[in-house]
């Protein structure tokens, strides 16, 4: 076991891969066992990281587990194999390895044919997705963020609605759009640091005048807003949302849109502190536009699966707001409003997918009268649609409110408006969202021969059941002791606003993991699964 | 003047398939040799046999490093490299050819010779300096290739095709020998390196007529390798041609130019400053062009073949950026993307074999589909695509990765985004292949005319679809062996830039 206690990131990320890669060996009839196999892999997974990651709760906000090694050193520019996981991302990875078991559970019958092969794409996706937010390295960053591509691809082309291929390829062609000219910046910044390391690329990005360290802040942001996906940047995200089968639409909006903000967070804002207080302004602007413009959008929505989509778009402008908004308790409240969205949103669409498997349609029109014929599946999505709202209580009071709070306080000269402004958005959620759900499950049953609601014959299953009831509990926990997932991010949430507000000159701190080995090119496995308090402590000190 | 057993051993890459495809000639007399599985099986085994002893013998020169030169021929790393990378893409032609012409029904031996021909002439051309040998090198493997393209005599267009790249290859090689001829004029001497230096000596650095020489040999390598305005031919060979030998031709033609490109310009011209600065900057143009050029039209094509040649012009376009950067690391970046491009492609043009399409039969419906009839295929067909795109973690992404990578190191930060502008562009039309793979059910014709055709049986060129998919996935897990321990050994032993 010595191994895998040296590399228990290494293990968490690749298995996924390694089980994915066996489950497509197996011959085509065996769909229903690698879908049993996918499942279990994945839960395992789950378990895995629960009880390393609570074993190490970062109650300083340090690093909880790390891997570093040099990889290789290709035209001179050395890449270190750098893993850890610290308060920023803990409960990310959390989040995503909750939330594939449980939407490969929750999406069980949902596809018809290939079953192997989609789990195993899954599979792939989760390592791409761990990868992504675990890696220290922006080299290693980039690599995993590139790869999740390609599963997602295919899983929204082969099993997704009938527009499929259209939203695959303009999924695909969006973020590799972002993502190369990002590139081209990131060879201009490791070209004058010698190599990835997030600290010494921005302490050589501090150097440089200040019109460049923009246009490069430009190029991270950009290709991170895509995934966000940040107004006017988010047109990929309705139609990826509503052609991609059940199963990808919770894990897009789950995980995959969380790496945007996360981006923000890990590289973006430290790397370019200054450019980054200097954008400040236009993305609050733009995630403002985002909440009104994604809820009025939503609210005119006939397809209940693109109303959450654009609610999406809402929500993730809270996201960015709170990032923009420069405060501690905006960032915190975005932290939190990222695990939100992943619980919420995700229930959101395992819901619309467990209606549409029995239904065979997601027109709000075709429904009426629901809650007569499905009392369990409505109470669950009453719960869901109030965390949504963010009714005091659930998970999406404190995120938005902890935003808008921040805003308030960011001290922009409009700062007051853009709060006012994003809380109207907060109204418009619960309008657009209860008049769905007024129209979908309240009022006399559609008694229609094609209507939805006549092809109702049967309620959620235990299965099904067991998916949701997880997701209930996170929603109230949340809500009612936001503590446990924000206290992680705290330490270094802070620590990073000081620096990034601090008059220049500035020290970097990103994570102590990272800044602890500057250039360190010996031992492999530099931390282990221990990694010792002390450093961590000194570090956030600094 | 006799040679040394160690001279013998560098030559003997190069004799070993002047024999093997003298041989294969002699067991073509028989008129039944498309019919008589042994006599079948004899010939393809010898032309393997004869690369496969070929690559044996370079890579135990590999470990001894490079050779003095004799015959005007340079053993060293780069001849070496080139000499793999030939036998490499030559092997996984012949495995592809023995399905390839079975389905086409036109087996004969004469393909196989004229492929180990081409196979001397490209290790000749890429590994010399002296002019003469070089257009001898050139035209010995041009012919056989020009022969290769219309080879099935029985199709008119492919016969149509050969004449065409005749034609315009005879121009180009013209055009080369008329540089090389003004050289000489100038300088006296066939030596390309020497005749730089005694030019330099003169004071004739920028005459007129040296620049118009150097431009001309230029022109000749731009053809080879399709770069931007010379590269009409392409699509039309690439069309006609079978398609393990447009395979070949995409990935050998244009590799073994790149490698003799990089000898003689920053090679041997490298003392001709300002003549090289001039080259440069002209690269830097056609590269601009080939690239925008290259992708625009392959976004349009419905024809793979076709779409794949305009692929393989807009890689020029990359390879070329090299050059532009012009940096040790960044001639590294152009071997390294070289051998993963001749993975990616001989896959995908061996991919149109395995999966049984013959002749007019390349559209993209007709590979609709397949892939998940043919899961090893698909997956070997994703790997490619995906690399040809410079997706991560992919081969392709490092070999764009190098480049790139020199070419913001130099300054060229706008040649840059133009080239992820173009490979953003590029994604498109290689997800487009696999739409056609995996996204779209086969259209009902389709279905009736495959229920009425036996199952197609192509293991060899799977066999070799397979071996290149696993060099793609090499060059993006192993990325630092192949460009430290391959592609860089062979610029800083052979070309000596690093030194």
């Amino acid at each position: 076991m010595t191994w895998l206690n040296l590399h228990p990131l290494t293990f968490l990320v690749f298995a996924p891969t390694v089980l994915g890669f066996l489950l497509m060996a197996l011959p085509h009839a065996l769909g229903k066992l690698a879908r049993l196999l996918g499942f279990l892999g994945a839960l395992a997974i789950f378990v895995l990281s629960l009880a390393w990651l609570l074993g190490h709760a970062p109650a300083a906000g340090g690093t909880v587990m790390a891997e570093r090694t040099p990889w290789f050193t290709l035209v001179g520019l050395p890449v270190d194999y750098a893993l850890a996981v610290d308060g920023l991302n803990f409960w990310l990875v959390l989040l995503t390895t909750f939330l594939v078991p449980l939407t490969m559970l929750g999406t069980w019958n949902s596809l018809k044919d290939r079953m192997g092969t989609f789990a195993a794409l899954f599979l792939l996706l989760e390592t791409g997705m761990l990868g992504a937010l675990v890696a220290q390295d922006l080299f290693v960053f980039y690599l995993f963020w590139e790869a999740m591509l390609i599963p997602m691809y295919f899983m929204i082309g082969v099993w997704g609605g009938d527009e499929r291929r259209y939203a695959a390829n303009k999924f695909f062609l969006y973020t590799l759009s972002g993502s190369l000219l990002w590139l081209v910046a990131l060879l201009y910044l490791a070209n004058k640091a010698g190599g990835f390391n997030p600290a010494v690329m921005a302490q050589a990005a501090s150097a440089l005048p200040f019109g460049v360290q923009g246009w490069l802040f430009i190029a991270f942001a950009v290709a991170f807003a895509i995934k966000v996906p940040l107004f006017p940047l988010h047109t990929w995200l309705p139609d990826a949302h509503v052609q991609a089968p059940t199963a990808g639409s919770v894990i897009l909006a789950g995980v995959l849109l969380k790496l945007g903000g996360y981006g923000f967070i890990r590289f973006a804002i430290p790397m370019f502190p200054q450019a980054a207080m200097h954008y400040a302004k236009p993305i609050a602007l733009l995630s403002v536009i985002a909440i009104v413009y994604g809820a009025l959008v939503a609210m005119v929505q006939r397809d209940i699966k693109k109303l959450v989509a654009y609610s999406s778009v809402s929500h993730m402008g809270f996201v960015m707001l709170g990032l923009a908004s420069m405060t501690v308790i905006g960032t915190q409240g975005a932290m939190l409003q990222m695990l939100n969205h992943g619980i919420s949103t995700g229930a959101l669409f395992l819901l619309v997918g467990m209606l549409y498997d029995r239904a065979h349609t997601r027109m709000i029109a075709d429904f009426g009268g629901v809650a007569v014929k499905m009392p369990i599946f409505t109470t669950f999505f009453m719960i869901v649609t109030l965390s949504s709202i963010g009714l005091p209580l659930t998970n999406g009071f404190v995120g938005e409110f902890w935003i808008l709070n921040g805003t308030f306080l960011s001290g922009f000269p409009w700062g007051r408006l853009y709060a006012a402004l994003a809380t109207s958005g907060v109204l418009l959620g619960a309008v657009y969202m209860l008049w769905m759900f007024m129209r979908v499950f309240w009022g006399p049953e559609n008694k229609d021969e094609d209507s939805g609601t006549h092809h109702l014959h049967s309620d959620l299953n235990a299965r099904e059941i067991a998916v949701m009831l997880p997701i209930v509990v996170l929603i109230v926990w949340m809500g009612v002791h936001p503590k446990t997932f924000v206290a992680a991010s705290e330490t270094p949430v802070t620590a990073l606003l000081q620096e990034v507000k601090a008059p220049a000159p500035r020290t970097f701190v990103l994570t102590p993991a990272v800044h602890e080995v500057t250039g360190a090119h010996e031992a492999a496995g530099a931390a282990g699964a221990h990694a010792p308090e002390a450093p961590a402590a000194h570090e956030v000190n600094q | 003047m006799s040679l040394t057993p160690s001279q013998w051993a560098a030559l003997l890459p190069l004799l070993i398939p002047v024999f093997g495809a003298c041989l294969v000639t002699l067991m073509s007399i028989d008129k039944d040799q498309a019919t008589t599985k042994w006599i079948r099986g004899a010939m393809y085994g010898t032309a393997l046999l004869a690369v496969g002893a070929s690559f044996w013998y370079l890579t135990d020169l590999w470990r001894t490093g490079s050779q003095p030169a004799f015959f005007q021929l340079h053993m060293d790393r780069l001849a070496q490299f080139t000499g793999i990378f030939v036998a490499v893409a030559a092997a996984l032609t012949i495995l592809q050819s023995w399905d390839h012409f079975h389905q086409e029904g036109w087996v004969k031996g004469e393909t196989l010779a004229l492929l180990l021909f081409a196979v001397v002439g490209m290790v000749l051309f890429a590994s010399t300096t002296h002019f003469v040998v070089l257009f001898l090198g050139l035209e010995l493997f041009s012919l056989p290739l020009y022969a290769l393209v219309g080879t099935v005599r029985a199709r008119s267009e492919s016969a149509e095709g050969g004449m065409k790249y005749f034609l315009t290859g005879a121009v180009a090689s013209s055009c080369f020998l008329m540089g090389g001829v003004l050289i000489y004029g100038l300088s006296g001497t066939f030596d390309l390196a020497a005749a730089a230096s005694i030019l330099t000596v003169q004071g004739l650095t920028l005459d007129p007529l040296v620049l118009v020489g150097a431009a001309l040999m230029l022109l000749g390598f731009l053809f080879k390798v399709s770069a931007v305005p010379f590269h009409q031919w392409t699509p039309d060979a690439y069309e006609a041609s079978p398609h393990p030998i447009a395979g070949f031709m995409s990935v050998a033609t244009k590799g073994v130019a790149f490698i003799a490109l990089l000898r003689v310009f920053p090679g041997s011209f490298g003392s001709l400053g300002p003549v090289g600065a001039k080259m440069q900057s002209v690269m830097a143009v056609l590269a601009v062009a080939t690239l925008v050029l290259g992708n625009l039209t392959a976004l349009v094509q419905s024809n793979v073949k076709r779409m794949l040649a305009y692929s393989s012009i807009s890689h020029a376009g990359y390879l070329m950026l090299g050059f532009v950067a012009g940096t040790p690391a960044a001639y590294t970046g152009v071997l390294f993307y070289l051998v993963i491009y001749l993975a990616m492609n001989m896959g995908a043009f061996g991919l149109l074999t395995a999966f049984g399409l013959v002749g007019e039969q390349t559209t993209f419906e007709d590979l609709r589909g397949l892939g998940w009839k043919r899961p090893a295929m698909g997956f070997s067909a994703a790997v490619f695509m995906l690399s040809l795109a410079g997706i991560p973690p992919l081969g392709g992404f490092y070999g764009k990765y190098m480049i790139f990578r020199e070419l913001v190191g130099t300054g060229h930060v706008g040649l840059a985004i133009l080239g992820v502008l173009a490979s953003l562009v590029s994604a498109y039309y290689y997800l487009r292949f696999l739409v056609a793979l995996f996204l779209q059910a086969p259209s009902a014709e389709a279905e009736r005319l495959a229920s009425d055709r036996p199952a197609v049986r192509a293991p060899l060129a799977g066999a070799a679809v397979l071996v290149s998919a696993a060099i793609v996935l090499a060059g993006g897990f192993i990325q630092y062996a192949l460009a430290d321990g391959f592609a860089k050994r062979a610029i800083t032993e052979g070309l000596g830039l690093l030194r």
